[in-house]
């Protein structure tokens, strides 16, 4: 892929501004612990809503989904149906809660409600999968540029998880939110010229809605399904209206009610209401946002119906290919898949032609044909990757993440793609950001102030979290390096654990706060058992990984009631005394 | 507590007399949308 000197010229540019922007807006938080973990409770809510947003939506978000609605559809954006209601949920129910007691972590009011130990269980929990997952979503973007430019992995990952911790452990959290703001606002300017350069580089007559249409007969644009088959509801469907609704809604109350990358977002506004207000704007912006992302996606796939598109997207995957023993088992199930190809550009052109003329019979009769070539060709780039997959062992033949870039790569004009490639590290850092200042807040105010036994100063203190900033810094582009050197498992293996663990902390919280004669030590065990049956499901493979969020949390709140009333009574009534 | 009570009696909700319109607001905001996207997966298809 080729990286011009202007491309190089933008990516630096707006990479250092972003920089320069998170020291200077960082340097006027207080020098103690509200102000570098909370920005001294001081944010406007659209502060709030965009640093919500820009902790969600990581790299892989921008490389990923447009690859995703370019193979599977736009299906993807039921996922997101959940959030909205847990949007309201969380304004109604977690916030005025977290704020009355003013607390820095979501852990501590477990300690309040419950016990110390299921705080520092819960607590723990969320720094080890938290700190994990963010060493993944340091590596798998450099994975992507590291493929498509070449660069150095080490280099890369360096950049991508280090060089924004100049700005994250000098200025805190209020430098995390302002560069968020920033970054949102630089991410979709980038995204819109991205769809329009898609649409401009459509051929002389086939417009906006011809390539909807195009991806539409192609079923890709499938935003709405229900999950039934002819057997009846299909449970590892990943992706419809039901799982979206249900497992979304799990998954995003225990995303933005508990873990602490997003609490600690809007705990840091001037007031309940800013909370409540930056928590219900993203209600409303993040279904119409991530359908556009994905839209983005159908106009690459329209695109690619005119003009040749690669067999497979990872270049240097690719390249190993070929030089390989398997190459010519390659190069001919290219040529099998060119071959579809071009009859899918035929198919294309009368499709554009007949949708100017409304000639119904014949969109009619391409419809048919459009689906049947693109399931032949879905199958022969299956097949190719079957062959990428005996000539390189353990490689991912999965190009998803590649479909996006390889198309900027080879279509965009110079400078473009350097924004393009800016948007990349500007999506990493605003979740990693976010994600090292909320594990920094969780071992100092969870851990070090809890169980130490010396009282800090406000200035130790703060000093204190600037280290442990550094620190899950270091600690994230380790587990990046380590995961690249290891391969696939391990990035596999840290995705699961993400989804054994969110439904337990969702039930645990769900107890605290209504099911107030449920105590410590009932709550304790059953999220044990809970994470024990959660892996047992899971192995099985009984459900598609969205259904886990639901499992969990039903578990907990089911075996927390069932322990409570087998645990002796002595025991609860003690630590009712000890509380009051 | 009973004075941060107050302030949050007084805290105004922007724009809605009560933050139960707002819950309403996203939540038929999201109905909206599925319904439109039906329609959209339908038209295009």
């Amino acid at each position: 892929m080729n990286f011009s000197g202007l491309d190089w010229m933008v990516l630096v540019t707006t990479l250092v501004c972003i920089i320069l922007y998170g020291i200077y807006k960082g340097r006027s938080s207080k020098k103690n612990l509200e102000g570098y973990f909370l920005s001294d409770r001081q944010m406007p809510w659209w502060v709030v809503l965009l640093s919500i947003m820009g902790t969600q939506a990581s790299a892989v978000t921008f490389l990923s989904a447009p690859g995703q609605a370019f193979t599977d559809g736009m299906r993807f954006v039921q996922y997101y149906f959940g959030l909205p209601i847990a949007m309201v949920i969380i304004a109604f129910a977690f916030v005025p809660v977290f704020r009355r007691m003013k607390i820095f972590t979501a852990y501590e009011y477990l300690e309040q409600r419950f016990d110390i130990k299921t705080r520092l269980l819960t607590s723990f929990l969320f720094m080890l999968s938290r700190g994990l997952s963010t060493g993944i979503s340091i590596l798998a973007p450099s994975l992507v540029l590291h493929s498509m430019m070449g660069w150095d992995i080490t280099i890369t990952n360096l950049v991508m998880g280090g060089v924004l911790m100049i700005y994250t452990a000098t200025g805190g959290a209020k430098a995390v939110g302002y560069t968020q703001q920033l970054q949102f606002v630089i991410i979709y300017i980038a995204m819109f010229v991205a769809a329009w350069w898609a649409v401009k580089s459509l051929p002389e007559g086939v417009g906006f809605t011809d390539a909807l249409h195009i991806g539409g007969k192609a079923g890709k644009l499938n935003v709405f399904t229900t999950g039934v088959t002819e057997n009846g509801f299909d449970w590892k469907d990943r992706f419809n209206i039901w799982s979206g609704i249900f497992g979304g809604l799990f998954l995003a109350l225990s995303y933005f009610g508990t873990d602490q990358s997003q609490v600690g977002r809007y705990l840091t506004a001037r007031t309940e209401g800013e909370s409540k207000l930056g928590l219900l704007m993203n209600g409303l912006a993040k279904v119409p946002l991530q359908f556009f992302i994905l839209l983005i996606g159908v106009l690459v796939f329209s695109f690619y119906q005119f003009y040749k598109a690669p067999a497979f997207f990872n270049l240097a995957l690719e390249e190993k290919v070929k030089s390989s023993e398997h190459s010519p088992a390659y190069t001919e199930a290219v040529a099998k898949y060119d071959v579809i190809q071009e009859e899918k550009r035929q198919t294309a052109i009368s499709l554009a032609q007949a949708l100017h003329n409304d000639d119904e019979a014949t969109i009619d009769k391409l419809r048919t044909t459009i689906k049947e070539q693109e399931t032949a060709s879905n199958q022969s780039r299956e097949a190719i990757k079957e062959i990428v997959k005996k000539a390189v062992p353990g490689a991912d033949s999965n190009d998803t993440n590649y479909v996006f870039l390889r198309f900027v790569g080879d279509f965009f004009p110079k400078g473009l793609v350097g924004l393009i490639i800016a948007i990349i590290f500007l999506a990493a850092w605003g979740s990693v950001a976010a994600a090292l200042n909320s594990l920094a807040s969780c071992t100092m105010v969870d851990f070090h102030k809890r169980l130490s036994k010396k009282e800090l100063s406000a200035e130790k203190e703060y000093k204190w979290s600037r280290y442990y900033t550094l620190l899950w810094g270091v600690f994230c582009i380790i587990v990046a390096q380590f995961a690249y050197s290891l391969g696939n498992s391990l990035i596999e293996a840290v995705n699961i654990i993400g989804s054994w663990f969110y439904g337990a902390i969702l039930g645990i919280f769900l107890v605290a706060f209504y099911l107030k004669k449920v105590k410590g030590s009932a709550v304790f065990y059953a999220a044990l058992l809970t994470e024990l049956i959660v892996i047992i499901i899971y192995k099985l493979d009984m459900f598609s990984w969205l259904w886990l969020n639901v499992i969990g949390a039903v578990l907990v709140v089911v075996l927390s009631l069932v322990i409570q009333m087998i645990l002796p009574r002595k025991n609860g009534e003690q630590k009712e005394k000890a509380l009051s | 507590m009973q004075q941060h009570s107050q302030n949050r009696e007084q805290e105004k909700v922007p724009l809605f007399p009560k933050w139960s319109y707002w819950y309403w607001l996203v939540i038929g905001f999201l109905g909206l949308l599925i319904v439109l996207f039906y329609f959209f997966t339908k038209h295009f298809a």
